[in-house]
């Protein structure tokens, strides 16, 4: 028992003990790593100028908004029906169009499928531009170039689902296994009739997957592109809005809601059925 | 001529029975419903799609004047615009973080009662189903659209997101360290600090990271709808056509967000991997690997780029 | 009977071709020699086992034969390789050689050569037929393989091809639904539905259990006595290389050290090849009268 827990008796140490480690001085790297965290912190904590007083004064004036809220107008229905089925139909539009493009992007963006390394090179850098631009900005450009509409909104979430689909399916050509294409080119196939044979069969049931995941994205994304007025429902939204009608604005989120949910439920039973 | 050789072993041919070709009614029947789904919506929708015609060229001419040449002056002020998108961002993560961390370990299994832990995942579910632009429309209509307003929007988003990973991640711990911490006789908190969080703490600050990665790209667009930084110096330029501004901004979100992505995905490897693998010197380092792999087993997928069987 | 019912729908195979190395050198981009100074000559319609250690150059040889591997210098002739050139009306093929070969020729002389490869290369989520089929992809147009909009008479090749290795009921199975054997055996219907000339099978039971090892040698033993393809094997195991092989070729540190009939070699030629005494590792040792 003693020889054990006696603090402080170092000569009582087991016999046959080596020396012990020292602890490894691994605190000095965490301070460093903690101190440019709490720097950045304080440093955004300034810049985007925190006021709690302001916050308050405004939620206080803001009583009568909050109690419209709370009460959805459910007449308003109605008049919510026709921007809601655009919203619909521009993102299933916007996901049939940009993933059947992005089906032959992404065999040019993957490393296993494309030999062709300049055009592999071009083709990825491209994409990764394509995909930083957030969608909202491509939707407040075309609404410029072309106007305002479901045509505008359909073209950004277009290059949005280009964007994520080519990343998804090309990363995913990049794990599968090669070895159907080896045979295949070594029967005397071309690079693109390989691709093809062996290697889109390899990837169908990701694609179909990540479609539908894409779906979700979109509804999600054509609620809200209406605000810069690209069509749908958020094109609503920014009426309402300028019009401090409240009650009808709390329906139309209660409306996403409810969509976005629904459409959750389903691509997840639809994605586990895939899966399996 | 019936002697020469033919691929069918004489006599097999007839004893062997061909499977018929399944029919797959399911399949088939899907695909004509998602069919008539997509003819539907494009039949529906209001879009006269013969503006598309001239598009292309449009498209030319906008980019023409975005980038021949953008408006290099005033990068200067895109840059401190962008500072603000950042900082809205990371304040928003970093709040969002704080508050979700908690609520994530009471919405843990085996932590917290089912009354706290059901409640608190569906507020996360609630909150990830709203966009964070409309989060912040919200909060406009009561707060006014500030730059913290904006953060305050991120920083709920978050929640919703970072409370449902953190769940997840602690839960995947694999139990045998939580038993032993449990059967040592530890609290509740001693369990969840000595047993859990050592294994989930490199995937859930890989998560934080992540989580900042996205709240960058929204931060740009909060600014679009009035939130300040990047995304307001924007829609303002656009408003009032002022390209070649337009397009200097553009440049500044592609470089700085690619440049965030590609920081805080190599931070994010080396918390899980426990590795750094930069870029550009894995990328040599990967092709010195490739020539000694062909030693072990010479392949075409590996020596057809430089033979020239481009198909 | 089946035979005549097919005859000159194109289905006939064509007889094997010979393949001839000469001071062949192979090394690769990190400075490894693969091969050194090869020089041997393989009749048309001989089936061959390579042997030796793992890094002897098994594969490098084998793969050298279908342009898979690029020869440094040397050359290789695959199709008529007798002394005095191609006699009238003897070649029932192109005779190609391989240092000079590219694109579309080099295409031409695979769709010629069948290969089987150890993990069986097939693509896992589509239909073994789809996979048999892909053997036809070079006598195929683009847009025909793009849209798997396949000839009629392709499948019928391909229905014959999986009859002759006895795996027809799984055609519309999905390959991944396969054991280990049966998918070695539907690599080895991929390279019948080619049609080809010279079959190459690299270690094709270096993944399988014993009896099915010998199940996927007879087949292609078998193909080699009744269709007259050239075939060219390469083998781990001894026993099977002495058992199946008419002639083996012994391969060292990439030269060849042994070349002559495979019932011939005896312990101490093996042990030459090896360089070390054989050891239970390098025969498979199953009782093949399990099999029969």
């Amino acid at each position: 028992m003693s020889a054990v827990a006696a603090p402080g008796a170092s000569a009582a140490r087991l016999p046959g003990a080596g020396a012990r480690p020292s602890r490894p001085r691994r605190w000095p790297a965490r301070v460093v790593v903690l101190a440019v965290l709490v720097a950045i912190t304080a440093w955004s904590w300034v810049a985007v100028d925190v006021d709690l007083a302001v916050i308050a004064h405004n939620f206080s004036n803001a009583q009568n908004t909050l109690v419209q809220l709370f009460q959805p107008d459910y007449s308003f229905f109605g008049e919510t029906l026709q921007p809601l089925l655009e919203t619909i139909q521009m993102a299933v539009i916007g996901t049939a169009v940009g993933c059947a493009v992005s089906l032959p992007l992404s065999f040019l963006a993957s490393r296993a499928t494309n030999p062709n390394g300049p055009l592999l090179g071009f083709v990825r850098t491209v994409m990764n531009v394509v995909r930083s631009i957030p969608d909202l900005l491509y939707a407040s450009i075309f609404v410029t170039v072309v106007g305002t509409g479901a045509l505008s909104g359909v073209l950004s979430l277009f290059l949005f689902n280009l964007g994520i689909m080519v990343k998804l399916i090309s990363e995913a050509l990049d794990g599968v296994d090669r070895g159907g294409q080896e045979a295949a080119l070594a029967s005397g196939a071309t690079w693109l009739q390989a691709d093809r044979a062996a290697m889109l069969p390899e990837v169908a049931p990701q694609y179909v997957s990540q479609t539908i995941y894409v779906l979700e994205l979109n509804i999600r994304a054509s609620t809200v592109i209406g605000l810069v007025g690209a069509g749908g429902l958020g094109m609503l939204i920014d009426r309402v809005r300028t019009f401090y009608q409240y009650h009808y604005l709390s329906l139309v989120i209660l409306e996403i809601l409810v969509l976005v949910l629904l459409l959750e439920l389903l691509s997840s039973a639809v994605r586990k059925r895939l899966v399996r | 001529m019936s002697a020469a050789p033919t691929l069918v072993a004489p006599g097999r041919a007839t004893t062997q029975d061909r499977p018929r070709k399944p029919a797959n009614v399911t399949r088939k029947a899907l695909w004509l419903v998602v069919v008539a789904v997509v003819v539907a919506a494009f039949w529906g929708v209001d879009i006269s799609w013969g503006a598309l015609w001239d598009m292309p060229g449009k498209l030319w001419h906008y980019l023409g004047l975005m980038f021949l040449p953008p408006a290099w002056s005033k990068l200067p002020d895109a840059l401190s615009a962008t500072m603000l998108s950042v900082a809205m961002a990371w304040f928003g993560t970093a709040l969002g973080v704080v508050i979700s961390f908690p609520l994530s370990l009471l919405a843990t299994r085996g932590l917290a009662p089912v009354a706290v832990r059901w409640p608190l995942r569906a507020v996360f579910a609630l909150l990830r189903a709203v966009p964070e632009v409309v989060i912040a429309v919200l909060m406009l209509s009561v707060t006014g659209l500030t730059a913290f307003t904006g953060a305050l929007a991120i920083a709920i988003g978050s929640v919703g997101t970072l409370g449902k990973w953190g769940y997840e991640a602690f839960e995947a711990v694999d139990g045998g360290a939580t038993e032993a911490a449990t059967a040592a006789g530890a609290s509740r908190a001693q369990v969840m600090r000595w047993g859990v969080w050592p294994n989930a703490a490199p995937e859930v600050l890989a998560f934080w990271l992540y989580r900042f990665e996205i709240s960058v790209r929204a931060s740009a667009i909060l600014g679009l709808i009035g939130a300040g930084g990047i995304g307001k110096m924007l829609i303002d330029n656009i408003q009032f056509r002022v390209w070649d501004v337009v397009g200097i901004l553009m440049i500044v979100v592609v470089v700085v967000t690619m440049l965030i992505d590609q920081i805080s995905g190599t931070v994010r490897h080396r918390i899980i991997t426990g590795r750094w693998e930069v870029p550009v010197v894995t990328a040599l380092r990967r092709r010195s690997a490739r020539a000694a792999r062909l030693e072990a087993s010479p392949s075409i997928l590996e020596d057809d780029s430089r033979s020239g069987t481009v198909g | 009977m089946s035979g005549e019912q097919f005859e000159g729908a194109g289905l006939r195979t064509r007889t094997g071709a010979g393949i001839r190395f000469e001071h062949v050198n192979v090394t690769y981009p990190n400075g490894y020699q693969g091969l050194r100074d090869v020089s041997l000559t393989i009749e048309p319609g001989e089936m061959v086992a390579v042997v030796g250690l793992s890094g002897a150059g098994k594969s490098t040889l084998v793969r050298t034969i279908n342009g898979l591997v690029p020869i440094t210098s040397g050359e290789i002739t695959v199709g008529d390789v007798s002394d005095g050139g191609p006699a009238d009306g003897a070649a029932a093929g192109a005779t190609y050689r391989l240092s000079a070969l590219r694109g579309a020729a080099q295409r031409r002389l695979r769709s010629e050569v069948g290969m089987v490869f150890q993990s069986f290369n097939l693509a896992r989520r589509t239909t073994v037929l789809n996979n048999v089929l892909v053997g036809r992809l070079h006598h195929t147009p683009t847009w025909r393989s793009l849209l798997g909009a396949w000839r009629a008479d392709d499948v019928e090749l391909a229905m014959q091809a999986l009859e002759r290795v006895e795996i027809v009921q799984k055609a519309y199975s999905n390959a991944s639904e396969l054991s280990g054997g049966q998918q070695q055996r539907v690599a080895i219907a991929r390279t019948l539905a080619q049609q080809p000339r010279v079959i190459l099978a690299d270690e094709p039971v270096a993944s399988l259990d014993p009896p099915t090892s010998h199940v996927v040698m007879r087949d292609l033993q078998r193909i080699n006595a009744d269709l007259g393809i050239t075939v060219v094997v390469n083998l781990h195991f001894l026993d099977l290389a002495r058992r199946y092989g008419q002639r083996m070729i012994g391969l060292r540190a990439g030269e060849v050290v042994y070349d002559g009939p495979a019932a011939d070699a005896d312990e101490s030629t093996l042990e030459e090849i090896y360089g070390r005494s054989l050891t239970a590792e390098d025969v498979l040792d199953a009782p093949p009268a399990v099999l029969e």
